[in-house]
């Protein structure tokens, strides 16, 4: 029931007065978002695209092998961490300048801050002459080389690989076939189990895991033979319809929310640029992405191969921190939280992320949780390892 | 213009450069038929010139004010225009093919899956194929619109539901516009993990990528014609020096691998 309205005096209010009342909040509350949506239009206006920096920790390329280049991380301070260099590996989704997005919000800086040698793996910009690319090439030929790499400059000594979502994927095979090769194995918001646990999925949650499971195989195979590859204008279209209102207001009532805000409207910016730099996914492995490893689930069946070779997770040997998003609507928890069936209990350890999945990285919240977690983690398990 | 048009109308320029093509090829022939039939109409104008005056003689001896002129320019003469619009209409297929679409595509289909010949009716098969692409796309693009329209209708009962008549006229619009985005996120979630919104969303992306399919062949054709290299050409030397650097590696590796042993 209404509560009855009243005026100043706290006597009931007429119909008349009511309805005055009731125009005036309208109007009140409209300017006031109108007001809002002029100042971020004006900051809009006045931004140039060079104000909107992305990835701006210096670097040098240590490597490069056709278009894959190892990216090392110049030290921000003067201390030095006593544990092994951290390898890190984004997936061909989207580019790794998410792990690095702004100073204050950058996993890079807050390793590099804690003393930590990082390096990062940069996938480049994959063209249809690259489209015969399989998990083969990107799983032994380049991640393992880069890691070589890495474990060379190391004295021949095993190093810790992060891998970031399809890049976990990556990682968790590679760590699997190599275990040699590596003293800590982190992951972040990685599917390995593709089917996940769908009773339990939140609404809006593995939606591309019940998209891609309807599909038959001749439906991925037609898209990847007309296309050659996985266009990033189309991937990025599916994650967008992923969160439908969020991708319908965010340049409307989402930027008046912002009321010209210069941080959050840069942060915003810098977002947008982040997306809109979506690369094209080489076909062939997009077509192991989403039969084999999608519909198939071939890497939690035991039955996934790279180079001929099965890929046994519990083969694992080091360390391992998993991290994913309770939130994420991209990878299902399950999904990501199946790797602990595979892992010895004692070498594996979890952290859940309360944001979505780029959250993990660029979220304020995720500074602490995530960056400090991923550094106190490195420090009892790299460093142990190190001494001993 | 939705995308769905956009694609259509260009399905429909597609259909229509088919379609120029064909009568390209027949130019040939119409061209020598035209020779053999002109002569034959030179011979006989004369005559047919004298019959005409002769039948107009004969007509005013029986209506002296009737014009024949006025054949070609009263209602008659519009329903010539009509007829040839109306022609004019059914060869263009987005007039039609919103009709009977079930029926229409079996007839496209058998026509696609007939029996081919090597030297007939190849035109025709590709375009029964095309406008059964072309009504697929339609189609599809028409089940999830309605599919995402019945989702909004639900936004709307639902809105209705939370909000009540004694919300809105409150005034508080931020308010309102709160829980009608909350209920339009509830309910587009709610439609886009139900069985029938994945349907017609697979249907919708086999029908945009046979339509690409078409039109990477037909972009084929067109540089077969004017001998530059096609995108399946191009892909093939992609895979065999994909293939050739595979072995290569490969060979480096054993040869690596040999080195390490021999020098233990």
């Amino acid at each position: 029931m209404m509560p009855i309205r009243r005026n100043s005096d706290g006597e009931p209010l007429d119909e008349a007065e009511a309805a005055l009342q009731a125009w005036s909040l309208a109007w009140s509350q409209m300017i006031e978002i109108g007001a809002k949506a002029i100042k971020s239009n004006s900051f809009l206006v006045e931004t140039k695209q060079t104000d909107v920096e992305i990835a701006t920790t210096p670097f040098e390329t240590v490597l490069q092998i056709d278009k894959v280049r190892v990216l090392h991380y110049q030290p921000l301070t003067q201390k030095k961490a006593n544990i092994p260099p951290v390898l890190i590996c984004y997936g061909l989704f989207g580019r790794q300048t998410m792990i690095d997005l702004q100073e204050d919000r950058s996993l890079v800086r807050n390793l590099l801050n804690e003393g930590i040698d990082v390096y990062v793996v940069d996938w480049g910009n994959p063209t249809r002459a690259d489209q015969y690319l399989t998990f083969d090439d990107y799983i032994d030929l380049y991640l393992g080389s880069c890691v070589e790499h890495v474990v060379e400059v190391n004295g021949g000594k095993p190093i810790t690989l992060f891998g970031i979502c399809e890049g976990g994927t990556f990682a968790a095979a590679l760590a699997a076939l190599r275990p040699e090769l590596f003293t800590g194995l982190a992951l972040a918001i990685t599917p390995i189990d593709f089917h996940g646990e769908q009773d339990e999925f939140w609404r809006g949650e593995g939606f591309l895991n019940s998209w891609i499971g309807n599909l038959d195989k001749d439906d991925v195979d037609l898209l990847i033979d007309t296309y050659g590859m996985l266009p990033g204008a189309m991937t990025g279209a599916v994650f967008s319809s992923l969160t439908p209102i969020a991708s319908m207001t965010k340049y409307n009532v989402g930027l008046a929310a912002m009321n010209g805000n210069e941080p959050a409207m840069l942060n915003f910016l810098r977002m947008e640029k982040w997306i809109a730099d979506r690369p094209d996914h080489p076909g062939e492995a997009g077509r192991q992405w989403l039969n084999e490893l999608y519909r198939e689930n071939r890497l939690a069946n035991g039955v996934f191969k790279v180079l001929g070779e099965t890929v046994d997770l519990s083969k694992i040997q080091c360390p391992v921190l998993n991290i994913y998003a309770e939130q994420d609507h991209i990878i299902p928890v399950s999904c990501s939280k199946a790797l602990g069936k595979f892992v010895e209990p004692k070498l594996y350890e979890e952290i859940g992320f309360p944001g979505g999945h780029v959250g993990v990285f660029v979220s304020r919240k995720a500074q602490g949780v995530v960056a400090g977690g991923i550094t106190n983690w490195l420090k009892r398990t790299q460093a142990q390892k190190t001494k001993s | 213009m939705t995308k769905s048009d956009k694609s259509f109308e260009h399905m429909m320029d597609i259909w229509q450069e088919g379609q120029d093509a064909f009568m390209k090829a027949q130019k040939e022939v119409a061209e020598s038929f035209q020779n053999t039939i002109t002569p034959l109409f030179d011979q006989t104008s004369e005559s047919a010139n004298a019959s005409y005056k002769a039948w107009q003689e004969f007509i005013k001896t029986w209506a002296p004010d009737w014009d024949a002129s006025a054949m070609t320019d009263g209602p008659s003469a519009a329903m010539f225009t009509q007829g040839r619009d109306a022609f004019m209409t059914m060869l263009d297929p987005s007039n039609w093919t919103k009709y009977a679409p079930e029926q229409l595509r079996e007839i496209l289909q058998s026509v696609a899956q007939g029996p081919q010949f090597a030297d007939l009716a190849t035109p025709h098969i590709d375009a029964a194929n095309t406008w059964r692409e072309a009504l697929d796309y339609q189609n599809a693009a028409a089940d999830l619109s309605k599919i995402l329209l019945e989702s909004w209708t639900r936004t709307y009962q639902r809105f209705n539901k939370t909000h009540s008549l004694e919300d809105l006229q409150s005034g508080d619009v931020q308010d309102a516009l709160d829980v009608w985005l909350k209920s339009a996120n509830h309910e587009l979630l709610e439609t886009q993990r139900s069985a029938e919104f994945m349907d017609a969303q697979k249907r919708m992306l086999r029908a945009s990528v046979e339509i690409k399919a078409r039109q990477r062949d037909m972009a084929e054709a067109w540089s077969e014609a004017y001998q530059i290299p096609t995108r399946t050409e191009v892909d093939d030397l992609t895979k065999i020096v994909h293939e050739l650097r595979r072995e290569l590696r490969q060979v480096k590796r054993e040869l690596s691998s040999t080195k390490a042993k021999s020098k233990k």
